[in-house]
């Protein structure tokens, strides 16, 4: 649908329901993607969903309704249908009536048209290049390589209004042989903006380098990590930062705010508008906003639903769709030739759950490439093993940041940890 | 409305039939879901969604290429027969294609799930107070500083038609229900809740799962774990029931048995496997107690559809025999490569809109045959832990090297429970685990975890299987506390 037609049904929505508060939201989404392993395609798929959800309230109570029957016609029989909802439901305490007027969204330039629009031909390509490398190499390549556009309007009985879509191109590469392997995430807007064949090479020239792995000797080392492994670590610190559950006690962050949470030199912050694209509303119809969460090590912000906030005097908050970790300069290759002594290089972790949520501390294993460097130089790459870490006590010893990459809707630069007991 | 999608599914696969291409199949879907969420005592969410659509598979030259659309607007299906043929032709042009499908017999038929009492006319008002009870006595302690109470009904309507002739359908009732209390006390956060998840059933299900009685004791026992000393570590023995075990065995048996992660298709998601193609019915996997049971005909299994998305009738097999792994689970399109005629009917996709992929069926472990209680495996043990549910899990890509906590715990010295715990988790390899298992009680014990949300495969999809066991004992195992 046109931004005009998703609109109309908003305004229809809003038009005609019997309840003063009302938020409506539709949703189209696309996704278009190859899958291949083995060195064969296993998946080639293009998918479309048409969503439309309505929060309905009636100054005591609400209910949610979401179907995928949508035309302005049949408007009338989907408010029956959330109403039927909504006038079961019991007094919610906590009731909030919609966003108040005059949300001011972010403009976010997200939306790659040929990227949308791009047939086939480029995803199937690009998934056989990998493969034919992998081949060549006598190994195999697998993943993902794709695109998924989409586009949201979103209104509110309170006179908001808004639209906003989005592209990404993406590309998940792993290639491996035994127990060597390596990996890269790609992902930008647009599709022309994806190296991928930059990409296949490296993956499948780190791939040959991960052989003849040497099971990990116990002692102290510093930690290299590349950013994808970062990466994997951050969101568990943000799924943390919640202020509720913080002020209930239930996690680390627990009576925190405006305290020293990690090392001086790690700042996370969210970014609607910047390197990183994220969205232009929740879906509650709040406007979105670049929000600093920890500075220069101090817990500053959470995010805070509106009602939480109302009642613990803080403003509300949400991430908006990215987090963006401050660096400072520097490849991958500069920290690695920078690092004294003998240190850990991890491309990548898997599997990472908690542990403990209120210690906040976490399990998980290493995946795609373990490497023992000595004095700046890689030695030899190490066998997969099993770690149990707490991010925050590990980013409470940084000793050095690199230049931040884009890893999916999070920018986070290379690092260097200080000596670590494994 | 079944009989309209059995129609609209057989017209879809009359237009494949015509657009040139090897094979093809049709599935619609009608899912209605009711999700009533209580967070601490108080409605946080009443929720219903309608879902609705038409997912398109066909092969073209050894090339798949899968569309989907969501309504069932007949312009907007025949589009999305065009895109499934168009990515498959894509597909083909550049790389030489391989599926070939284990033949099966083609099915005709329709199954109904077991459902005693529709979810859907329980009045709503009768859910919100049971719920609003639940959450009211967890809340009678002020120690418990947060409370979840939630009831999620899912009724799912699908039909599926091939180019080969096969036309069958289905109507689900899923049916779960939650409790989870959160105990914080002298700045510790402990947590315990109902374990026994989802089921194809109705409102029976939750009448037989008694949130009331979970309320009470999970107040009782998050209050018990969060005073509770921290586990002991080192080597001992481990006691553990079967709301525990379907996880385990989940990570540890269920996905490396999957036949698509022993042919690398997982390779750069979910991961691969320890085992090799010619390790079925050679490998040592267990002692030789160690039955695993797949099952996906158990009447309330959460993977028992009758069909699964390839139109393969629900079977039941052992992966595992006396200690020794007999096949992987697979789908049409891995049979042969795993060196079977047949598949085992393991192929689901999430939704409509998803590709289906190799799946878990349910399985479990069989209970023992002779009459032995929990007790009598806990009164052999000197020192040990009991472990009840689910707790922290992680398991490498090759699903070997694991971590596991647990929902409750309860220290044993010299065959007795003696007080509970908390932060105990436990690691080993997989083989090593299911090898030291050396004691199963009887199917009096028995209990099953139905899970709905077992992610694999890129998209992403969340996958439904029910796990189960008897409270079954290993011997010598690595305990750890929390972090360390």
């Amino acid at each position: 649908m046109t931004r005009e037609k998703l609109l109309n049904v908003i305004e229809a929505v809003l038009e005609k329901a019997e309840v003063p508060d009302v938020v409506a939201t539709l949703t189209e989404e696309r996704d278009a993607a190859v899958r291949f392993g083995q060195n064969r395609i296993t998946q080639n798929v293009d998918t479309f969903e048409r969503k439309l959800r309505i929060t309905l309230g009636d100054g005591e109570r609400k209910s949610v309704y979401s179907t995928h029957q949508i035309d302005i016609g049949a408007v009338p029989e989907i408010l029956d249908k959330a109403m039927s909802v909504m006038k079961t439901a019991s007094p919610d305490p906590e009731y909030m009536p919609p966003v108040p007027a005059g949300q001011v969204y972010p403009i976010v330039d997200a939306w790659d048209s040929l990227t949308a629009e791009g047939d086939p031909s480029g995803r199937t390509e690009a998934a056989a290049r990998a493969i034919v490398t992998a081949e060549r190499k006598e190994m195999e390549a697998s993943g993902l390589v794709g695109m998924t556009c989409s586009n949201t309007a979103i209104g509110t009985s309170t006179g908001n209004l808004a639209h906003h879509r989005s592209t990404v191109a993406f590309m998940r590469l792993t290639i491996d042989r035994g127990k060597a392997s390596s990996f890269r995430l790609l992902n930008a807007e647009s599709w022309k903006d994806l190296p991928v064949d930059n990409a296949i090479k490296e993956v499948a020239e780190e791939a040959e380098s991960d052989r003849n792995q040497k099971e990990l000797e116990p002692g102290e080392y510093r930690l290299i990590l590349e950013p994808q492994a970062v990466a994997d670590l951050i969101p568990f610190v943000a799924w943390s930062m919640n202020a509720r559950p913080a002020d209930e006690g239930l996690t680390v962050f627990s009576g925190r705010q405006g305290e020293s949470v990690t090392g001086g030199n790690f700042t996370l912050s969210s970014e609607v508008n910047g390197f990183l694209k994220g969205n232009s509303f929740n879906e509650e119809g709040l406007a979105s906003m670049d929000v600093v969460w920890i500075d220069r090590g101090r817990l500053v912000n959470q995010p805070c639903t509106r009602y939480w906030a109302e009642k613990s005097g803080r403003e509300p908050l949400f991430i908006p769709g990215t987090l963006a970790l401050a660096g400072d300069s520097g490849s991958i290759e500069d920290i690695i030739r920078d690092t004294p002594g003998k240190a850990l290089l991890f491309r990548r972790f898997w599997y990472i759950r908690f542990v403990d949520q209120k210690e906040l501390s976490l399990t998980g294993m290493t995946r795609d490439g373990v490497f023992l460097v000595e004095n700046g130089q890689i030695v030899h790459p190490v066998a997969d093993f099993r770690w149990n870490w707490k991010p925050l006590d590990l980013f409470s010893r940084i000793e050095k940041l690199g230049t931040p990459e884009r890893i999916w809707q999070l920018s986070v630069p290379p690092m260097v940890i200080g000596s670590t007991p494994l | 409305m079944i009989d309209e999608m059995r129609d609209l599914a057989d017209r879809i696969v009359g237009q494949l039939h015509h657009k040139g291409i090897d094979y093809g199949d049709a599935r619609v879907e009608y899912t209605d879901l009711e999700n009533l969420t209580f967070r601490k005592q108080r409605l946080a969410e009443a929720e219903l969604q309608a879902s609705q659509g038409v997912g398109v598979r066909v092969l073209v030259k050894g090339c798949w290429g899968f569309a989907s659309c969501s309504g069932f607007d007949s312009d907007l299906i025949e589009k999305t027969v065009d895109r499934a043929v168009s990515v498959a032709r894509a597909g083909a042009s550049v790389i030489q294609g391989s599926v070939r499908l284990s033949e099966e017999i083609p099915a005709v038929g329709h199954y109904d799930g077991p459902c005693e009492k529709n979810p859907f006319e329980i009045p709503r008002s009768e859910k919100l107070d049971l719920l609003a009870r639940a959450a009211d006595i967890m809340h009678a302690s002020p120690i418990i500083s947060m409370s979840w109470s939630n009831l999620r009904f899912e009724r799912k309507r699908s039909a599926f038609s091939s180019t080969e002739g096969t036309l069958v359908s289905s109507d689900l009732c899923f049916s779960m229900p939650l409790i989870m209390a959160y105990a914080v006390h002298n700045d510790e956060m402990q947590s315990r809740g109902f374990q026994e998840g989802a089921r194809i059933a109705g409102w029976e299900w939750i009448e037989q799962a008694d949130m009331i009685s979970w309320a009470e004791k999970s107040r009782e026992e998050a209050i018990m774990k969060v005073k509770a000393p921290e586990g002991p570590s080192g080597v001992m023995d481990l006691v553990m029931d079967g709301t525990h075990l379907s996880l385990t065995m989940h990570e540890s048996v269920g996905h490396p048995t999957e036949s698509d992660r022993v042919l690398g298709w997982e390779a750069s998601m979910a991961g691969r496997t320890f085992l090799n193609i010619d390790d079925q019915e050679k490998l040592k996997y267990g002692s030789e107690i160690v039955n695993f049971i797949a099952d996906n005909t158990m009447p309330y299994g959460v993977a028992s559809w009758g069909w699964d998305d390839d139109g393969v009738p629900g079977q039941k097999w052992y992966t595992v025999k006396d200690g020794i792994f007999q096949q992987f689970g697979s789908v049409r399109e891995t049979a042969l490569l795993v060196n079977r005629k047949h598949s085992r009917g393991c192929c689901r996709a999430m939704s409509f809109s998803s590709f289906p992929i190799n799946r878990q069926p349910n399985f479990y472990l069989e209970p023992g045959k002779e009459q032995i209680t929990p007790d009598d495996l806990i009164s052999e043990v000197d020192k040990g832990v009991y472990i009840e549910g689910r707790g922290s899990f992680s398991i490498d890509q090759r699903r070997v090297n694991f971590q596991f906590g647990g929902d409750m715990f309860w220290e044993i010295r010299n065959g007795k429970k003696v007080q509970p715990l908390k932060k105990v988790i436990y690691r080993s390899k997989t083989r090593d685990f299911w090898g030291s298992c050396d004691g199963i009680s009887d199917d009096r014990f028995f209990k099953t975890m139905g899970l709905l949300t077992c992610g694999k495969g890129e998209p992403m999809q969340a996958a439904r299987m029910t796990h189960g066991a008897s409270t079954s004992r290993f011997r010598n195992i690595e305990v750890g506390r929390g972090a360390e």
